[in-house]
């Protein structure tokens, strides 16, 4: 359990996860930002 | 299962990274967001009988509309009436029900629409889905700002830009998906409703199921709070039912509802207000939009799409960008450049369609969404240096019913106001024009509120027994899970 009221934070192993998570929900939002930005192209 | 939910169960073991929350938050946001796109099955579901073509026991698309104005009078009065539930028992807990309330909704609504009953459709998505979204909107809130004190704005930005970012993905999916499904016989929409519930309850769980809590007082590492403290942020908390007593509550309700009324009410029109204003220059002809001919009109239109979709990246984008930003300025300054810049835009629109530029126009347009955008995402951090984090999440609940009636504000005002000045023969390019100075009104309003906000008076504070009665309440005394 972290520690009430101590600057911990001990997360040097967890990045690959952290990656992970993001790639997890940044794929779909990149997808989502591309088909948009295909519509929005259409003004210029 | 309860167990399993339990706040005491996701307080967070040694090692972990508070960078792993986020994405849980997005998962949820993003999931919900896909309230704003729900119009992708409007046409479908218009012909859902005569399959080609609307039949006489077709339901209309202002009926299938309601359903919008019960997502937002769910989402803010499930918020406003859940949050203590949801602070008290944690994000996981109210995460799992906002899954299956959404992801539930969907699955009712498909079965209305094989049984061609619309009732099922406004009580599976518009009630109980409604209900999914104002959980699932608040859930990640308190937490985010329990482990991002030093950047509060950017966490809660990073989530409610998610919300903004739900539609893009979810409306060409649900396209993809009918186009795969329909058949001579269907039209593909309750396939859909069941494969994207099923897609948003487990995304959603997932979400659910990564977030964690830090014990209180957990602070990051190398980060010690300001030695030089503002007297608008305070380290104080106040108790969620003496929120609304303060004034405080009511001017940040204000500064929300002005801020999100004159957004709406932009988001409605800034498309067909391009097409009118410029009408045949947007393809490089003579004449207004009433003077072209079909071809050269669905051009128009094919432009005005892509307006609005480039409205949807700023409003996404203006969420981070908006939230951040507050970290390095202050809550109240951030507010007082959108009203404050925003006067200045809403006023300065027309003009920009008389000079004929469509490039200052857009600009124009882009800038003031994202500062729509920016409006939702900071409130949390707004809310948390005024009133502390331990009720934020709740107190956010509730201020979120200015989002409700704003959304009732925004479109009627726009909308009526458009019909009387067409009423009285004024042209339909020059009939907005009055219409944004009114809006630019509605942020004056916003504004005088925002400059009102001052720090909350000593006897609205929880006392130490307080917050020791709270944390009870809250099963604050369990043990750590990783």
């Amino acid at each position: 359990m972290t520690t009430p009221g101590e600057p911990i934070e001990r997360s040097s192993g967890s990045w690959l996860l952290v990656a992970l998570a993001w790639i997890l929900v940044g794929i779909p939002l990149a997808w989502g930002i591309y088909r948009t930005l295909q519509t929005a192209v259409k003004l210029f | 299962m309860a167990g399993l939910l339990a706040k005491e169960r996701i307080i967070a073991g040694p090692g972990f990274n508070r960078w792993l929350v986020p994405p849980a938050a997005l998962a949820i946001h993003l999931s919900i967001g896909m309230a704003y796109g729900f119009s992708v099955f409007w046409l479908p579901l218009s012909r859902a009988i005569g399959i080609t073509q609307s039949a006489p026991d077709d339901w209309k698309i202002s009926t299938l509309g309601v359903m919008y104005s019960l997502f937002f009078l769910f989402l803010g009065s499930s918020a406003a009436v859940f949050g203590r539930w949801v602070e008290r028992e944690g994000p996981r807990k109210a995460g799992v029900v906002a899954a299956f309330c959404w992801g539930g909704g969907f699955f009712i609504s498909a079965l209305g629409v094989y049984l061609h009953q619309i009732w099922f459709l406004w009580i599976g998505s518009g009630v109980i889905g409604g209900c999914g979204l104002g959980l699932g909107y608040i859930s990640p809130v308190s937490t985010l700002i329990k482990w991002f004190p030093d950047r509060r704005g950017m966490a809660t930005g990073m989530a409610i830009m998610g919300f903004g970012g739900g539609a893009m993905i979810g409306s060409p999916l649900a396209d993809i998906l009918m186009r795969h499904y329909a058949t001579p016989t269907s039209v593909g929409v309750w396939e859909t409703f069941v494969t994207m519930g099923a897609i948003y309850l487990v995304a959603m769980l997932c979400g659910a199921f990564g977030y964690r809590v830090p014990t209180e007082g957990w602070r990051p590492a190398g980060w010690t709070p300001p030695v030089q403290k503002s007297a608008m942020i305070t380290t104080r908390h106040v108790h969620v039912s003496r929120a609304w007593l303060t004034p405080q509550f009511w001017l940040l309700f204000t500064v929300l509802c002005m801020n999100v009324s004159a957004g709406i009410g932009v988001i409605g029109m800034a498309s067909p207000m391009l097409q009118e204003v410029f009408g045949g220059k947007l393809i490089g002809v003579a004449g207004a939009l009433k003077d072209l001919v079909g071809d050269q009109r669905a051009q128009v239109a094919t432009i005005g799409a892509g307006f609005a979709a480039l409205l949807s990246l700023f409003n996404i984008g203006g969420r981070i960008f908006w939230a951040s930003m507050s970290d390095y300025l202050g809550r109240k300054p951030t507010y007082f450049v959108f009203f404050a810049l925003g006067i200045v835009l809403y006023a300065f629109a027309p003009s920009a369609g008389t000079i004929g530029s469509v490039p200052l126009f857009a600009g124009i347009f882009c800038v003031i969404i994202s500062m729509y955008g920016g409006g939702f995402a900071t409130i949390p951090a707004y809310i948390a240096d005024l009133f502390g984090t331990r009720f934020v999440g709740a107190i956010h609940g509730r201020i979120l019913l200015a989002w409700s009636a704003a959304g009732i504000l925004g479109p009627t005002l726009v909308n009526k106001l458009r019909e009387y000045q067409l009423a009285r023969g004024v042209p339909a390019a020059q009939a907005y024009n009055t219409t944004m100075y009114i809006l630019a009104g509605l942020l004056v309003i916003g504004l005088f509120a925002n400059l009102a906000v001052r720090p909350v008076a000593e006897r609205f504070y929880m006392t130490e027994a307080d917050l020791e009665a709270e944390r009870r309440l809250a099963h604050e005394a369990g043990g750590a899970s990783r």
